[in-house]
């Protein structure tokens, strides 16, 4: 027998079992179509109003520790220490219009990551200097200048941008401010309702040799300490506002809140590749099926016999089903991703997903492309699933309700359980392998894409060997 | 040579038509009594609605008890959670009552035997009706009585305003009570599918799928369409009935909701009975 009983042969008996049955190549075709189909209707159920919003979305809630300055004068300070919350925490000196939020300013101040800057009104932003504390900073305001200068020992001094700031004899605020930028989203969920929402870590920061020299002579007046546009209520019941205090000429500045302009493509926080690949739902239960049918259809007919007579070492023969089946299913899967994220982006940029907030996408970008590709690999998962399943349980109905279950129902139930439970169920199910499809941050992506394939990679690996077990200790009934 | 003709069978009850209800009720309940699934599907019914009622409702978070959250959870609802299983056990031994025939060709025998189709359909109805209404009942009052010391030692008492879970109590009758309905409508819409279908991985992934992704699907649509598809999904709003708390912020009252699930499961039935005394065997 063994010229006939090569492992090619077996590979080759197989995949004609596979393309020669009618309700195989169904299978495959309702897969691609499924996935498709649904994928389009959701994007044409889908629509935003991003662009809808103001051109420029600020972001302006600092402490700012402060006094007014009406005509020229310089605030000079050193920033000792600043609590890394981010890599783009801010603390420093600034200068302005009013206290009022979203009013233009000029600041010289320290980040943890990006050094020391010299930032205005929102969009300018020049780099000037390493970073680390402490770090000397100054601002001049000259007319309607304002000049921001750095220095390592406080003596000498380096420009490092100018910008124009209100009229020459415009009172203006003057002082020193912290900020954070958002640290993540924090989720809770009680009464029956799920809220997100996102979370600052407050920065502190200290400075001294605090010196506000006014030109035309005078002596400063009283700090000010106070929240640009007040404290901001979370929907977990705390308040976030930030505090500050002096004390022996050394200042403490704790803020709660960032000054920034929102980039464009944070406008927005839809997954539009993973909304486009969003159609696997549909295409997975074809795949599962699929599975299940390649082997249960050969017990219920007797045909198993047959094949199990022609190559004795059964082994062999679940692992080459399932490597024709995990082929197939990963080039139609393949097929339906592309098609998927292609055919939607049109229906996309008509509902308002547009460029600058929702780039197009390429699969030249990393994680398109592992969404693309991770997509193809869990369709082709899902039927080896079924496959293994299959082997197990040897009777359609049960292989399909265990592999159907597995897949649908952990995702349904878990809105009533509290955030925690909801994160651990989500990592146990064979659809933590969706998260390949992920190009983005988002607060109710619970489990990370490798991970997550692993864990569907790892039900997959279980099923098939226990059904290469079972295959080779039982008979074939 | 001898004969044994007993009243209900046999040449002489086919003369007078076929056997009657009795006989035809009988005869679907020795079937599904001896399917060895059977056993074990209704015991995974019971099993799951009383270990995933449990669990939920163990891990419900103490948020709300604080006055000062001004919330409230839905204590009844969450421990009625185990439907969500069990209805899969619901959906198989349904579906099984009907495309096992077709699947191993008994259904030959069957229809020899009781040429009336609309008593044999009527018989299936029945005794899986009865099958999925009694193990249901037995499966919500044993998640209620699971959940009421559960909640007691979470501190969801009396004092706190969450009185102990009782079968008496309006809106748990309400709810538990819709439980065991909705378990009903579901095996009656499985049959309907089953005896369209014929075919028993079709069924299944036919019904499960309209159970399970309708509402995955319906939350990638936003806004107004999301809204609606989710609406008549129809386990959503089935499951309505079971909601004791926020009422005016359901897409669908409780009973309009149940009637939903009410019109799936008698249109396809009716699909499912034309085309049982349509079709051949």
């Amino acid at each position: 027998m063994s010229p006939r009983d090569g492992f090619s042969q077996v590979l080759r008996g197989e995949w004609t079992k596979l393309i020669t049955v009618r309700s195989t190549v169904w299978c495959l075709f309702l897969t691609i179509g499924l996935t498709v189909l649904l994928s389009i209707l959701g994007a044409q159920g889908s629509s935003t109003d991003v662009g809808a919003a103001p051109q420029r979305v600020l972001e302006d809630r600092s402490h700012f520790m402060h006094q007014p300055l009406t005509g020229d004068g310089t605030i000079t300070a050193r920033v000792v220490s600043q609590e890394d919350t981010g890599g783009w925490a801010k603390a420093g000196i600034m200068i302005k219009q009013s206290v009022e939020p979203e009013t233009p300013y000029v600041a010289m101040l320290v980040t943890p990551d990006h050094g020391v800057r010299f930032q205005a009104d929102f969009t300018t932003d020049v780099a000037a200097g390493a970073s680390g504390t402490p770090a000397w900073l100054r601002l001049t305001r000259s007319g309607a200048t304002v000049t921001g200068y750095t220095s390592p020992d406080g003596a000498t001094w380096r420009q490092v941008g100018s910008f124009d700031l209100a009229g020459p004899r415009q009172a203006v605020e003057v002082g020193m401010f912290a900020a954070t930028p958002p640290s993540g989203t924090r989720v809770f969920r009680r009464g029956g309702s799920t809220t997100a929402f996102t979370n600052y870590e407050p920065s502190t920061a200290t400075f001294d040799n605090v010196s506000l020299n006014l030109a035309g002579g005078g002596s400063a007046g009283t700090w000010k300490s106070e929240t640009v546009g007040g404290a901001m209520p979370l929907p977990d019941g705390t308040n976030l506002v930030g505090e500050a205090s002096e004390s022996g000429g050394v200042f403490t500045v704790t803020g709660t809140g960032d000054v920034r302009e929102v980039p464009f493509t944070e406008r927005g926080d839809d997954d539009i590749v993973q909304n486009a690949l969003g159609g696997v739902y549909l295409g997975m239960i074809a795949a599962a099926v699929l599975g299940v049918l390649f082997v249960t259809t050969e017990y219920k007919t007797g045909l198993i016999r047959t094949t199990l007579t022609a190559s004795p070492r059964r082994g062999r023969v679940l692992l080459a089903k399932a490597i024709v089946l995990g082929v197939l299913t990963f080039g139609c899967g393949l097929v339906a991703s592309l098609v998927s994220l292609f055919g939607t982006r049109p229906i996309q940029r008509d509902h308002g997903y547009v460029p600058p907030y929702y780039p197009d996408p390429s699969l030249t970008n990393g994680p398109v492309l592992r969404a693309v590709l991770g997509t193809a690999a869990f369709l082709a998962l899902m039927a080896l699933l079924g496959l293994g399943l299959g082997a197990i349980i040897r009777r359609t109905a049960g292989a399909v309700v265990v592999v159907l279950a597995l897949a649908l129902v952990p995702g349904i139930a878990a809105g009533l359980l509290p955030v925690e439970g909801e994160k651990w169920l989500s990592r146990v199910t064979p659809l933590a392998g969706l998260a390949m499809q992920q190009t983005r941050e988002r607060w109710d992506n619970w489990v990370s894409p490798w991970p997550g394939f692993a864990v569907a990679c790892a039900y997959v690996a279980l099923a098939i060997a226990a059904g290469v077990w079972l295959i080779r200790r039982r008979d074939t009934a | 040579m001898f004969q044994v003709e007993q009243r209900g069978t046999g040449v002489a009850a086919l003369r007078r038509g076929g056997p009657g209800l009795a006989r035809a009720l009988h005869g679907e309940w020795t079937k599904l009594r001896t399917l060895r699934s059977t056993g074990w599907l209704l015991l995974g019914l019971v099993v799951s609605s009383v270990g995933v009622g449990a669990l939920t409702t163990w891990s419900i978070p103490t948020g709300c008890l604080d006055p000062e959250a001004r919330c409230r959870e839905d204590i009844v609802r969450i421990d009625l959670a185990g439907v969500y299983l069990a209805q899969i056990a619901v959906v198989v031994l349904a579906t099984l009552a009907v495309t096992a025939e077709y699947g191993t060709q008994t259904i030959r025998a069957t229809l020899a035997a009781a040429p009336r189709r609309g008593l044999v359909f009527a018989a299936k109805a029945i005794v899986v009706t009865a099958l999925v209404a009694g193990t249901g009942a037995l499966g919500v009052l044993g998640a209620l009585a699971a959940g009421r010391p559960l909640l007691i030692g979470n501190g969801f008492t009396a004092d706190a305003g969450y009185p102990p879970l009782s079968p008496g109590d309006g809106p748990v009758v309400r709810a538990a009570g819709g439980t065991v309905l909705y378990l009903v409508l579901v095996a009656l819409l499985c049959l309907g599918v089953g005896l369209a279908l014929r075919h028993t991985p079709a069924t299944l992934a036919t019904v499960l799928t309209a159970f399970y992704v309708w509402p995955v699907v319906a939350s990638m649509f936003t806004g107004e369409w999301g809204r609606w598809v989710s609406k008549y999904a129809p386990m959503n709003a089935g499951l309505s009935v079971q909601a004791t708390e926020r009422l005016d912020q359901l897409l669908l009252r409780p009973w309009p909701g149940l009637g939903v699930l009410a019109a799936y499961a008698a249109g396809c039935l009716l699909a499912g009975a034309i085309l049982f005394k349509a079709r051949d065997a």
